[in-house]
């Protein structure tokens, strides 16, 4: 340390050396690369569940990790990663869900054929598939958003009803409340649906 | 679904509803597209390190004690340059000096009023009235004056004699 330095120590904070400083950061990006080949499938299927689009859902998955990159001297503070990298995730889908447009549940169908595995099914008996699964979207997308959260969220194996909580920022008997309300919403919307068709 | 939520949503769920559920768990178990980990780990390599902050070139950086002491100096230098500026600025001489106050000796004072202001002019009779003490009347049946009251003697600043020399 020199002698300006040394004066200043005691008010003036001092940067860490060169060598310090990218040994560091060599460090974060290391555990960033870490972060992204154990959890970029988990965040890329709770994007699509919101977006129902890939390259969205690619995208948000993108802006979830530099978003991390941008916050990384935060990780060691972070007691469940995943949880919190859900939680990213979720804020940029509903953020990107709320600006975009309604999207038309035909567009649904055709990315849900092409995404949804064929295993030995006929192309005929796909259509009908990704057909019946849009449907059941369309009824999720006319929930209202709390029981919609929480519908989607809890049709994650990985999360339990305390991690759902934690990842929307609520109690967990609240998730279950809303979980029942979402469920009971549910089977009157496709009642109704079957009864006009 | 996951164990706990699966529970509470199959008790009494209808068969609708437990499709429609199958058909967000497939959803949610699509299999992400092959290749994500590597393009996110471009998109991360290809980011910016660090945000922009202000620092010292890096050729000035490796010894930045002299470049502190001389920050630092400058900072003194402005603060004390601003300083003796505004002294400068702000003399004695431009200070406005109070009138000194007046002071009437007898009479009322004006209770520190820096201005009194003018007062209007009362009205002013032509004759002024003079109190004149009213004379007790005789009266003519009896001949005898009114006994007067002590008060009303009083009243008139007449002198009371004693009464011991009224009963003799």
């Amino acid at each position: 340390m020199s002698a300006g330095q040394a004066v200043f120590a005691g008010w003036m904070e001092i940067p860490e050396t060169a060598a310090d400083d990218r040994s560091r950061t060599q460090a974060e990006d290391a555990t960033v690369a870490a972060l992204v080949s154990e959890y970029a499938g988990t965040l890329y299927r709770v994007a699509f569940s919101v977006l129902r689009n890939a390259s969205d859902a690619e995208d948000a998955v993108q802006e979830a990790f530099l978003r991390v990159l941008r916050h990384r001297a935060m990780l060691d503070e972070v007691r469940d990663r995943r949880v919190w990298l859900i939680r990213i995730v979720w804020n940029i889908v509903l953020d990107r869900k709320r600006r975009a447009k309604t999207r038309p549940e035909t567009d649904d169908v055709e990315e849900l054929v092409r995404v949804l595995p064929s295993g030995g099914l006929t192309a005929e008996q796909i259509a009908s598939a990704a057909q019946h699964h849009a449907h059941v979207l369309a009824c999720v997308d006319k929930l209202p958003l709390k029981e919609r959260e929480v519908l989607t969220l809890s049709a994650f194996e990985e999360l339990s009803s305390v991690e759902i909580a934690t990842v929307l920022g609520i109690t967990e008997s609240s998730v279950r409340s809303r979980l029942f309300r979402a469920r009971n919403l549910m089977a009157e919307l496709l009642d109704h649906r079957r009864s006009l068709r | 679904m996951n164990s706990q939520a699966q529970n509470e949503s199959n008790s009494g769920a209808g068969p609708a509803v437990r499709a429609a559920e199958a058909s967000l768990k497939l959803i949610a178990g699509l299999a992400a597209p092959p290749g994500l980990v590597e393009r996110v780990q471009a998109g991360i390599m290809a980011a910016p390190k660090r945000a922009r902050i202000l620092e010292w070139p890096k050729a000035l950086r490796r010894d930045s004690g002299w470049m502190r002491t001389a920050a630092a100096a400058a900072i003194v230098f402005v603060v004390a340059g601003g300083g003796w500026g505004v002294y400068t600025r702000v003399q004695p001489n431009n200070v406005v000096v109070m009138p000194a106050r007046v002071s009437v000796s007898g009479g009322f004072s004006s209770a520190g009023a820096m201005r009194t202001p003018q007062t209007l002019q009362g009205p002013v009779l032509a004759h002024p009235v003079v109190a004149k003490p009213v004379e007790p009347q005789v009266s003519a049946s009896t001949g005898k004056k009114p006994v007067r009251s002590k008060r009303s003697k009083a009243a008139l600043g007449a002198v009371v004699p004693p009464v011991q020399n009224a009963a003799k």
